[in-house]
């Protein structure tokens, strides 16, 4: 199998390459070979050899520099999710770019790649972060993370995650991310797959076409359990 | 009237406080409160040196107030590293006379970088250092960029800037600016061609996000570095470490002052260069400066020696965070020749905030802990299964490697027959808590 680490250099906040790592882990421990592509601006991308694309994060100048290098590979990366159907993820700022606009908050606005239907404004000046639980109705147990952005996303048809405590889409939303086919798009940053395994397993099985192998998965499910439980006693105290 | 007051008012709340042990930033935020312009009606001194960055900040301080107050210069300085708004007011305030004069030949400000902006629309320094820009604190930070752009608000008109030229972001500050001195580090015996760190955040140009390239790394994306596009490059030092050796632990600056290091690590040795360039630049002879650093202790509790048992060893306290200042602590613990133990402890994230997010862990080079210098790791406290995970994805094989859930039982277990040297790894939130198992030297 082949996956592919898109813009590995230029968006990777916060570890993010880490979830590249997790997903060549599971697929290796269920019995395939893997490999996997590090590309970024400038290079040609055959998005059709691919079984997994991932994108991660970037600082707000980053993404406006890898927007206008995405823009060529529209056309490509649509029929990668739409027409196959196959898995992508992106993670932080990254699936920003999908969107139709992408305001500056004063009145600038960059156009997207439109693909999906929503729109992007930054808060000028405003760090907006938070540890978070979301649940989603394709896995049982919540996913855990930190959203760490400075923009509201508005508009979002096919919600990703339902907020349960902290940040969503925008302040009035209880909704986070963007879900179309298999393509996973969500402002979570850092190694989202290794601090959530069972949302790992999901995608595996997605580009397996069967059960992945989980049962070496200890420590992670292990860590997993203490994120949720210091999460869910801060969001008691809060309420 | 109303000044004189305010500065009363913040004067003996200062000295009741203290009295109870309570931190600093309270009697400024009173007096903020009371009088909102109160630092632009005070008199201050000739020089204001502040100095700000993600790293370094108290430790370079610390080190400029000693040089200073060594060489006959009375300094008004934030020794509790209350760097907010707030702290600066009642250092200010506290230094003052109820007339309103601040009576100190120098005032010297350690800024939180977020906060810069606010502090000084009020108290503009004459000589602003700037540290370093790296990841840091992404709960509250974002990243670099971020900084650098609030930054870059602090910065008036009139100011001498002090730029670390090897930090791509920071020197950057000082493009199409006169009044600009700069300091860095030559080539060293410790460079690398390659980068070392699990990511690059010199990997493109600050100012046009081409692609750079570098002749040498000194640590992570700190180094000499050239853009590929638009020429942007390192520029020329004032004040330089022109040759470094960390095994005998001996620094050399401009060519002729050796400095020998009490912390031998390249972190230690800009923060001594940014110290002996503020130093300079006020006036004080550079074989003083130098005779002055010699063998220099850190007094801010960074670094504490200390006896478990039969064994010895040192805490180095960083803020989780930052993965740049554990890298430096990971690269002093495989240096040590004569081998040694290290322990690694995340019982909770940051001291000042809630937070469970341990993102942080996958930018920090842990790989470094390989090295077979490194005898036995020992990883503990509430995080120790994501501790476990991270270091799944390093080379380093399984048996090197023991879990413990509590600190106790880790600290317990390290008081062993082993001889080993141990290095405790860990943040300000948690260091009490292993340093209630030892005796501190």
């Amino acid at each position: 199998m082949k996956l592919l680490h898109l813009y590995y250099d230029i968006m990777n906040l916060y570890g993010d390459y880490a979830n590249v790592s997790a997903m060549k882990r599971i697929l290796e421990k269920s019995g395939e070979q893997v490999t996997v592509d590090r590309l970024t601006l400038g290079d040609s991308v055959d998005f059709s050899q691919y079984d997994f694309v991932y994108i991660g994060s970037g600082t707000e100048r980053n993404l406006r520099v890898v927007l206008e290098d995405f823009r060529d590979h529209t056309a490509e990366f649509d029929r990668y999710v739409s027409v196959a159907g196959k898995v992508a993820l992106l993670t932080g700022n990254s699936f920003e770019m999908l969107g139709r606009e992408l305001g500056d908050g004063h009145g600038d606005i960059t156009m997207g790649m439109n693909l999906y239907r929503f729109d992007v404004k930054l808060q000028n000046k405003t760090r907006l972060t938070s540890d978070v639980i979301y649940t989603c109705d394709f896995l049982e147990q919540p996913l855990v993370g930190f959203v760490n952005k400075c923009t509201e996303l508005t508009d979002i048809r096919e919600h990703l995650f339902q907020v349960q405590m902290g940040l969503g889409d925008n302040a009035d939303s209880r909704f986070e991310g963007l879900r179309e086919r298999n393509l996973f798009g969500t402002h979570l940053t850092g190694p989202v797959l290794i601090k959530n395994p069972h949302f790992l397993a999901y995608l595996a099985k997605l580009i397996l076409g069967r059960e992945p192998e989980t049962s070496w998965m200890v420590h992670e499910k292990a860590g997993y359990e203490v994120t949720l439980q210091e999460l869910s006693k801060r969001d008691k105290r809060d309420v | 009237m109303k000044k004189t007051l305010t500065i009363l008012i913040c004067k003996l709340l200062r000295f009741a406080l203290k009295l109870i042990g309570k931190g600093s930033s309270k009697p400024g935020q009173v007096a903020l409160k009371l009088c909102p312009d109160i630092l632009s009606r005070i008199e201050l001194p000739r020089y204001i040196i502040a100095v700000t960055g993600s790293n370094g900040k108290t430790s370079t301080v610390e080190m400029i107030a000693h040089i200073l107050t060594q060489n006959g210069k009375s300094v008004a300085w934030n020794k509790e590293g209350s760097n907010q708004i707030e702290g600066v007011t009642t250092l200010v305030l506290d230094s003052a006379t109820l007339g309103g004069r601040v009576k100190a030949d120098i005032l010297l400000i350690e800024s939180d970088e977020r906060f810069a902006r606010y502090t000084f629309r009020y108290i503009r320094p004459t000589h602003y250092v700037i540290t370093n820009l790296y990841r840091d604190q992404l709960t509250r930070n974002g990243h670099p960029e971020w900084v650098y752009d609030a930054l870059l608000d602090s910065i008036t008109d009139g100011t001498q800037l002090i730029l670390n030229a090897d930090d791509p972001l920071v020197s950057s500050f000082g493009e199409d600016r006169d009044n600009v001195v700069r300091f860095g580090a030559d080539k060293l015996s410790s460079d690398t061609e390659e980068l070392v760190s699990v990511y690059n955040d010199g990997a493109y140009c600050p100012v046009c996000k081409s692609p750079m390239v570098y002749s040498t790394h000194h640590y992570n994306h700190i180094g000499h570095y050239r853009c590929t596009a638009c020429g942007y490059h390192r520029r020329d030092t004032q004040y330089t470490i022109t040759a470094v050796d960390l095994d005998r632990g001996v620094m050399t600056i401009d060519g002729k002052y050796e400095i020998t290091l009490a912390l031998k690590s390249l972190y230690n040795i800009y923060n001594i260069l940014a110290a002996y360039t503020v130093a300079s630049i006020v006036g004080i002879d550079g074989a003083k400066i130098a005779a002055d650093m010699n063998h220099y202790v850190l007094k801010n509790g960074r670094v504490i020696t200390f006896t478990l048992g039969k064994r010895h060893g040192t805490m180095l306290t960083s803020k989780h965070e930052n993965s740049i200042s554990y890298d430096q602590s990971l690269r002093v613990a495989a240096a040590h020749k004569e081998g040694c133990d290290v322990l690694i402890i995340v019982d909770a994230v940051s001291r000042k905030y809630f937070t469970s997010d341990v993102s942080w862990l996958y930018d920090i080079d842990f790989e470094m802990l390989g090295h077979p210098n490194i005898h036995e790791i020992v990883l503990a406290g509430k995080y120790v299964n994501d501790l476990a995970v991270r270091f799944s994805y390093t080379d380093i094989p399984q048996e090197k490697i023991r879990l413990f859930s509590d600190i106790d039982s880790a600290a317990d277990y390290l008081n062993s027959d082993r001889s080993e040297y141990l290095y405790v790894i860990t943040c300000f939130s948690d260091k009490g808590k292993f340093l209630v198992k030892v005796k501190e030297d």
